[in-house]
């Protein structure tokens, strides 16, 4: 079908989705849960990446290279046309603004979320040591009778009276704070936890990457795990300004938001968790040549793999590429109430974005 | 510091939201227990689960007829009562829909002395789901922020129990089923207890928990040492339930242990002060003067909190030590207060 459009539309190229074997469930848990429980908000990836190079296959650790923004590269293969698959290493959450006297931390956003969902919450901030020193998102300082859902703003308190007692600690202004988290499994196949977006992404290029024959690929692939993505795509814009039009097509592999809960606006973005990944065919920064959508669509179904496209709402890493006319075929999974505490995904569409991205390198 | 590891550790630890292991009482400080016992969940009228670990706990413990665990130390007049009220304003599953996610309804329904920003500490965050298998993980339903650009202003109304959506994985409500879900579980925020500073201790229901604490680790002193209470008569000992309904575990002690010559609540400052001036409360008054008459005099300890009612009521772990030294001495009858 060719009527993409601004209403969602999905496919399944596979029909029925088949029953996912354990092993590849189990194989993209023992990936992206170390990998959800690893912090770095946008700007402090430092202990990402190193999770991510402890993952990679021993081939690819030999040969990735972090360059000076940030962004980790592996590459695999030679000759052209070159391909790019990238996915950012960066989430969402606090840095401090300042210190008070009194010891609390002044805090400012490191990407869009609702800050309702950190109010009153345990906090913990990153000051570059081994261990966070842990916190709490003050209540605001005034409720009154009629309260507004988000809060003006409030601050974190580390239980020191001081700001000589906080710096004491470690902390200082542009140290990053997030809540903890944890990866917990849900019924049947699904999991919960918090940066799921885009540690996903980062699961799927690993797999891939364990899967790939190096030597065997018929032309170069590099993968990129990018930095502050959450902040404007900085980390693959400094990417796409060194490759500038080299490659024929990169894919972004995000999150796919998706509409799949009774609480959202129906009228598109509905991709069921759990049928498979999704082509981000158009978001808010790409759209992706409808050929190149088809063409994606066969390379699915001729390896038996369920596959959704739709259009939803959020930029890509991918569309930093499109200065140099670099095609940007988006990828992502179905992902439940992103950029909060509690997102979902199903594990088979995080096994499933593995094989198509192998797919991509070995094939397309 | 406390880092992330120890946290899992406690989630570990507290997750199942109860325990019979054993604890020493020489070795257990009333700050351990004020960790252990806030990473529990006892929805008002459904605290069994606590109250089963309250009756390990403490030797010679032993449920009464509302529910309360009740200890007697020593016998006959005069009766004293030490009480705290370990139940927590909470949700249960009000309906499981056709698919698989749960609403809620708030027990009890009323939650006016918490706030009109209590139900919102729901939206995004981890649940546990206490069903009659175990206790399941969920989420609370949040909108996707990225779902909500271009698309009009949220709306500012906060949000209540009524835009709760539970997702616990389940495809269907068959499924949800199947995981042995059901109208009526217990649902609570996961409670994750956090340390942070020197001595604080952060979790829902922080405060109460660890008047609680303090009170058990007096009476497990107690009950190592029986011979160093100089007191004549009896003291009664009782981890109260339905606190925030109608008081129903403290009246029943009222009525089936008293008269008490005087009576002791332990808890957050805020339970402490609604318990002191139900004089004029309505609530209990009604119930007629002798149940009320019965508990006598009523005192405090109190346990202060920061960040009252929130998911991180801070309580110092210091201060809960010296309320479970305070109480131990009044047990002894060492002091008055």
């Amino acid at each position: 079908m060719r009527t993409l459009g601004l209403a969602a539309f999905f496919m399944t190229t596979a029909g029925a989705l088949p029953a996912q074997q354990p092993a590849p469930v189990a194989e993209a848990q023992s990936v992206l849960a170390p990998l959800v429980e690893s912090y770095g908000v946008s700007g402090m990836e430092a202990p990402v990446r190193g999770t991510v190079e402890r993952l990679l296959p021993q081939w690819a650790r030999a040969k990735a290279e972090t360059d000076t923004a940030g962004n980790l590269w592996v590459r695999a293969g030679k000759g052209d046309p070159v391909v790019v698959v990238v996915a950012h290493l960066d989430e969402i959450g606090y840095a401090v603004s300042a210190i008070r006297d009194d010891g609390s931390l002044e805090i400012v956003a490191r990407g869009g979320f609702f800050p309702s969902l950190f109010e009153a919450e345990p906090a913990l901030i990153h000051t570059g040591a081994a261990t966070p020193v842990p916190g709490v998102f003050m209540p605001r300082d005034s409720i009154g009778p009629t309260p507004g859902r988000t809060p003006s703003g409030f601050r974190v308190d580390v239980g020191t009276t001081s700001r000589a007692a906080a710096e004491a600690l470690g902390i200082k202004v542009g140290s990053t704070i997030t809540m903890p988290k944890q990866y917990v499994r849900l019924a049947g196949t699904r999991a919960t936890g918090r940066s799921f977006d885009d540690r996903v992404g980062c699961t799927a290029l690993i797999l891939a990457l364990r899967r790939l024959d190096p030597a065997r690929l018929r032309h170069e692939v590099i993968f990129i795990f990018s930095v502050r993505e959450e902040v404007g795509l900085e980390g693959a814009a400094a990417a796409a300004a060194a490759l500038q039009g080299r490659p024929a097509r990169v894919h972004a592999i995000d999150t796919f938001v998706s509409a799949d809960s009774p609480i959202e606006p129906q009228g598109f973005a509905v991709a069921p968790i759990g049928r498979g990944p999704v082509v981000r065919a158009l978001d808010n920064s790409s759209v992706t040549p409808p050929a190149l959508v088809d063409s994606l669509a066969r390379l699915a179904r001729a390896r038996n793999i369920p596959l959704q496209i739709g259009t939803t709402n959020g930029g890509n890493d991918g569309s930093t590429f499109a200065p140099w006319g670099v095609p940007d075929v988006a990828m992502g999974w179905p992902l439940r109430y992103s950029h909060s505490p509690a997102e979902v995904v199903d594990l088979r569409d995080v096994a499933h974005l593995a094989d198509v991205v192998q797919a991509i390198a070995e094939r397309w | 510091m406390k880092a992330p590891a120890g946290f899992v550790a406690v989630v570990l630890l507290l997750v199942s939201g109860t325990t019979t292991e054993p604890l020493c009482a020489q070795t257990v400080t009333a700050g351990e227990l004020a960790v252990r016992l806030a990473g529990m969940t006892a929805v008002t009228g459904y605290e069994q689960a606590m109250v089963d670990t309250l009756l390990t706990l403490l030797p010679g413990a032993v449920r009464d007829r509302a529910g309360n665990a009740v200890l007697v130390l020593g016998s006959g007049p005069p009766r004293r009562l030490a009480a705290c009220p370990l139940d927590e304003t909470g949700f249960v599953v009000g309906r499981v829909r056709a698919d698989g996610w749960l609403t809620l309804r708030r027990s009890p329904a009323r939650a006016h002395l918490l706030g009109p920003l209590f139900d919102q500490q729901l939206e995004g965050q981890r649940v546990t789901v206490f069903t009659a298998r175990g206790p399941l993980p969920g989420v609370v339903a949040v909108r996707s922020v990225h779902l909500t650009r271009g698309r009009g202003s949220l709306s500012q109304e906060p949000f209540t129990v009524d835009d709760a959506y539970v997702d616990v994985g389940a495809a269907s409500g068959r499924g949800a089923a199947d995981l042995g879900v059901g109208v009526l579980n217990p649902v609570a925020l996961a409670k994750h207890p956090h340390r942070y500073g020197s001595d604080k201790l952060a979790a829902p229901w922080a405060g109460r928990r660890a008047a609680c604490a303090a009170l058990l680790a007096a009476a497990r002193r107690a009950v190592a040492e029986p011979g160093k209470d100089s007191r004549s008569g009896s003291t009664v000992v009782a981890f109260v339930v339905e606190q925030q309904l109608s008081a129903r575990g403290l009246l029943t002690l009222a009525t089936s242990q008293g008269p008490f010559a005087e009576s002791w609540i332990a808890d957050d400052s805020v339970g402490a002060r609604a318990v002191q001036a139900a004089d004029s409360t309505p609530k209990l008054s009604a119930v007629g003067t002798s149940p009320r008459a019965a508990l006598g005099q009523i005192h405090a300890w109190q346990i202060s909190t920061a960040y009252p009612g929130t998911a991180v009521e801070t309580v110092s772990l210091e201060q809960v030590e010296h309320t479970g030294a305070a109480i131990a001495s009044w047990l002894r009858g060492e002091t008055g207060r």
